[in-house]
């Protein structure tokens, strides 16, 4: 049973779209539950495709690859998950803020994130505070992501978790923040919850703030 | 007078061969001793070549200019300087050593010494030890100055230094060396008094050794 | 003098052929004709279709034939002059010219007392003019930084207030929005004396940036038609990142980031024809292990000549970038990458090298990164100078005269080309060991800081007139109240 496991984690690591969806079904079919193939067979794969990654011995163009075929076995399993009432890793809500378009780093967290176990709700980009309010009220992530290109964006940040404090959702969720002209300090300045240089320290961040 | 020591010391400066023989000629007929035009016009001249050199405000090629200016001037008193007796700062024998081809920098040593008042004895190139050994005897110089270029004929400068000891004659000069691979080190182990790494450093080494500087 | 002499002056790296850059230019006018951009300025579209493009909402696709037009009218020669009428000041762009300057915008500072890493200021702006004005090799002006210490949206004006009376050459400056560029463009004027002086003799560029891929944001476009409309000389340019917001493959990156600059370049000439404008920008790799934009990749230099053979294909200067590096330090690794890039830009004769003195990935402004480039742009221009060849430099004669073992530094051809002919260092050491040894064993590192401080300690550039210190006071009190209530 085990076999069809680990042929998954190898199709995760090996970023095999081709086969991810049969080994799938097989896998479900042979009797395993969702729980169990994302536990035992993806998250493992993952897991090691970070160290390598950490390790200097996979790159960024891998290890999305490898999230795609994640993401391609969780379009199969998510139904069941919901309907068993499986926990994800958590959820994460993330967006470029107002007055700002650049959204490629976001999509690295996005696609880290969900490679992580995450489930994702990507607002887009020029999204403002009101927009995350509400997408907070609705989707109710553990996690908040937010990030700017622009030192004259940046501001938003600050702006849209005074919003939450004013909805009064503030409590519910972890802020991180992260993008070019973003430091540590500007992150205690506001009161976010974290910052993150990279795409992978946000998604072990993320990883960090649901366990 | 002093104007006419000012008007020599800047001549050479200048690198003014023409002005500076003709201060010369100004002083002489105005009865300023010969040793005075070298001693207050012409070194007080190169000395000041010397400070701006090392300070990087002038370059070798004004240098020599300065040093041909100095030498027009010397031309001119030296024969004087004989007669009267006056002692000249100094006699340097130079030479490139055996085996090397190389005089460039032997011969810009040799111009900037004369400047600061040394008489010069050039036995050129491919000088053996024996070459060293019988311009010593014949002319007796207070100073002894080596130049190599190569690696390989470097050791010819312990093999000279050798020769003037066997010859008893090595207390009677001081012994300075240079040329491009030559280094501070070397010329220790080889026993030599000195080692200049240009020519400036090289007349000013020559004038510390004849207790002038 | 023969008839018919070819000559090579000054050394050049070519790279592409002809009918490569013929593909790159038709990869460019097809991305523009059939792919389009996205306009997000409903003046430029109107401005654009009006003048013949395809506009769809936002997407807009611009003809061949319109491209080409304004290929024609932008010039690939013209001037951009010192504020205080000193020539030697002055940057004549044209084919072969290459210059040198600083980049604006990094976080953060290397504090010149400290060399600690620290967030820019207002106070550094004044300095990192005066440094400009002072090094030999640096010929135009940016701040080095992002003013942390007042209202976000001032930081430029208050750089471009700082830069200007402390410098005398030419300043690249960028603006928050319209009123911005506005109050920049009233100091400068006043300084040349009106607008119609400034417009035959401009004192600064304005510089803005499309997005990467294919996006023109509101206030760029906003702010490119400030320029136009005042023949302020403009940089449109992108940052597009290989791998990550562009192809990964150089070929692909560099007629995308064209197609980016070629869309301003229509929509100026439109409103502005002949305005002098310039194409280029940041072009470079996205590091798949570290996951920054790399300003020490060898593919930086790669690619930022291909774009300059590009831009001189078609006739148009080249906004360049090298001088910069990924290192957080000043050590050998700043010092390798940044000359490297510095010698590939002279080498390719980009127009104007901007970034110069970035470091940490342009997250950190350093001043001391600057003066050693400084030396490495001397160098480079010594280099690429060439050799020039002629009776009196072939000196037959002279080698007559010398003879064999003579020695040629007596020679009055020696003693008259000596000081012209080399290449003097200001901060590389070429003593022997033992002047060295007592001199105090002196590294290039304390050397640079020692120049940086001698600069900073002596320099004085030539002051603005009385006139537009006024204004200068006048326009920052007018933007701080203008942005009291923003947040």
């Amino acid at each position: 049973m085990s076999e069809i496991l680990s042929e998954i984690s190898t199709c995760v690591i090996e970023g095999n779209v081709d086969d991810i969806e049969e080994l799938t079904q097989d896998a479900l079919e042979e009797g395993l539950s969702a729980e169990e193939i994302l536990d035992k067979g993806l998250m493992p794969g993952m897991d090691h495709v970070g160290v390598e990654f950490k390790a200097g011995n996979m790159f960024v163009p891998e290890v999305l690859r490898s999230a795609r075929v994640m993401h391609g076995s969780m379009e199969i399993l998510r139904p069941l998950l919901t309907a068993s009432d499986v926990k994800m890793t958590g959820k994460l809500l993330i967006g470029t803020v107002k007055g700002d378009l650049h959204d490629i780093g976001k999509n690295l967290v996005g696609m880290m994130c969900e490679g992580a176990g995450f489930e994702i709700k990507d607002l887009g980009k020029d999204i403002a505070p009101d927009e995350f309010v509400e997408a907070v009220k609705e989707f109710e992530p553990d996690v908040v992501g937010m990030s700017a290109l622009l030192t004259t964006t940046m501001r938003s940040m600050g702006h849209t978790i005074k919003a939450l404090e004013e909805a009064g959702v503030r409590d519910k969720v972890k802020v991180i923040i992260g993008g070019a002209p973003v430091t540590q300090s500007f992150a205690e300045q506001i009161g976010a919850d974290g910052y993150a240089s990279n795409a992978a320290a946000a998604a072990e961040m993320a990883k960090k703030f649901v366990s | 007078m002093s104007e006419i020591f000012e008007g020599l010391s800047t001549a050479v400066l200048e690198g003014d061969s023409k002005k500076s023989v003709k201060f010369v000629e100004k002083a002489l007929k105005q009865d300023i001793t010969p040793q005075e035009i070298l001693d207050k016009g012409l070194i007080v001249g190169m000395a000041e070549v010397g400070v701006r050199f090392k300070r990087g405000d002038m370059f070798v090629p004004e240098v020599l200019m300065s040093a041909e200016a100095m030498a027009a001037g010397m031309d001119l008193i030296r024969p004087l300087l004989i007669e009267t007796g006056a002692k000249l700062v100094g006699k340097i024998l130079m030479g490139t050593v055996k085996g090397d081809l190389h005089d460039i920098g032997k011969n810009l040593v040799s111009m900037m010494c004369e400047g600061n008042g040394f008489e010069i004895i050039d036995i050129g190139f491919n000088a053996e030890p024996e070459k060293f050994i019988a311009g010593i005897k014949k002319h007796q110089p207070n100073i002894v100055g080596m130049s190599a270029m190569l690696t390989t004929t470097m050791r010819s400068m312990g093999h000279t230094i050798k020769a003037i000891e066997e010859a008893g004659l090595r207390d009677q000069v001081k012994v300075i060396v240079g040329g491009a691979p030559v280094d501070k080190e070397f010329s220790e182990r080889i026993g030599a008094d000195g080692y200049g790494s240009n020519a400036p450093s090289g007349a000013e080494l020559a004038l510390q050794l004849v207790g002038a500087a | 003098m023969r008839t018919n002499y070819k000559v090579n002056s000054g050394t050049r790296f070519r790279m592409l052929s002809e009918d490569q850059l013929e593909e790159l230019f038709n990869g460019v006018l097809h991305v523009l004709e059939n792919i389009g951009l996205e306009v997000h300025h409903e003046e430029s579209r109107e401005i654009l279709k009006k003048a013949g493009a395809w506009v769809d909402g936002l997407h807009v696709r611009i003809p061949s034939y319109m491209v080409r037009r304004a290929l024609d009218m932008a010039p690939r020669s013209f001037t951009l002059y010192a504020r205080d009428g000193n020539p030697a000041n002055n940057i004549h762009i044209g084919p072969g010219r290459a210059h040198f300057g600083p980049g604006p915008t990094c976080p953060n500072f290397i504090d010149v007392e400290t060399m600690e890493r620290r967030p820019y200021l207002k106070s550094d702006v004044p300095l990192v003019a005066r440094m400009v004005d002072a090094l030999p090799n640096i010929d135009f002006c940016e701040s080095l930084g992002t003013v942390n210490d007042v209202h976000h949206e001032l930081g430029a004006l208050y750089e471009f207030a700082g830069m200007f009376p402390n410098t005398s050459k030419p300043i690249v400056a960028w603006s928050y929005d319209w009123d911005d560029s506005a109050a920049i463009h009233e100091i400068a004027i006043t300084e040349a004396g009106g607008q119609e002086a400034f417009e035959r003799r401009p004192n600064y560029v304005h510089y803005c940036e499309p997005l990467s891929p294919l996006v023109s944001t509101f206030e760029a476009l906003d702010k490119l038609i400030f320029a136009a409309r005042h023949r302020v000389p403009l940089i449109f340019t992108p940052c597009p990142i290989a791998g990550g917001t562009a192809p990964i493959t150089p070929a692909g990156i560099v007629i995308q980031g064209a197609a980016e600059s070629w869309m301003g370049l229509v929509i100026a000439q439109t409103i502005q024809p002949g305005l002098p404008f310039f194409m280029g920008g940041v072009y470079s790799v996205m590091d798949m292990n570290a996951m920054i934009l790399s300003y020490g990749a060898p593919e930086l230099s790669l690619m930022m000549a291909g774009i300059t053979e590009l831009a001189h294909y078609v006739g148009l200067p080249l906004w360049q970038t090298g001088g910069c590096t990924d290192s957080k330090t000043f050590d050998e690794q700043a010092i390798i990458e940044g000359s490297l890039s510095v010698f590939f830009s002279a080498l390719t004769g980009g127009d104007m090298t901007h970034d110069v003195g970035y470091t940490e990935s342009a997250m950190t402004g350093s001043v001391f990164q600057l003066a050693a480039m400084d030396e490495a742009i001397g160098y480079s221009r010594r280099i690429t100078r060439g050799i020039e060849v002629n009776e009196d430099t072939l000196a037959v004669n002279v080698i007559n005269d010398v003879g064999p073992n003579g020695h040629y530094l007596k020679h009055e051809h020696t003693r008259r080309y000596y000081k012209n002919e080399f290449w003097y260092p200001n901060v590389c050491d070429r003593t022997d060991y033992e002047t060295w040894d007592m001199m105090g064993r002196t590294t290039m590192k304390d050397r640079v800081v020692s120049r940086v401080n001698d600069i900073l300690a002596s320099h004085q550039p030539s002051p603005i007139k009385p006139e537009t210190e006024k204004v200068i006071k006048k326009v920052l009190e007018e933007a701080e109240e203008r942005v009291k209530d923003h947040d």
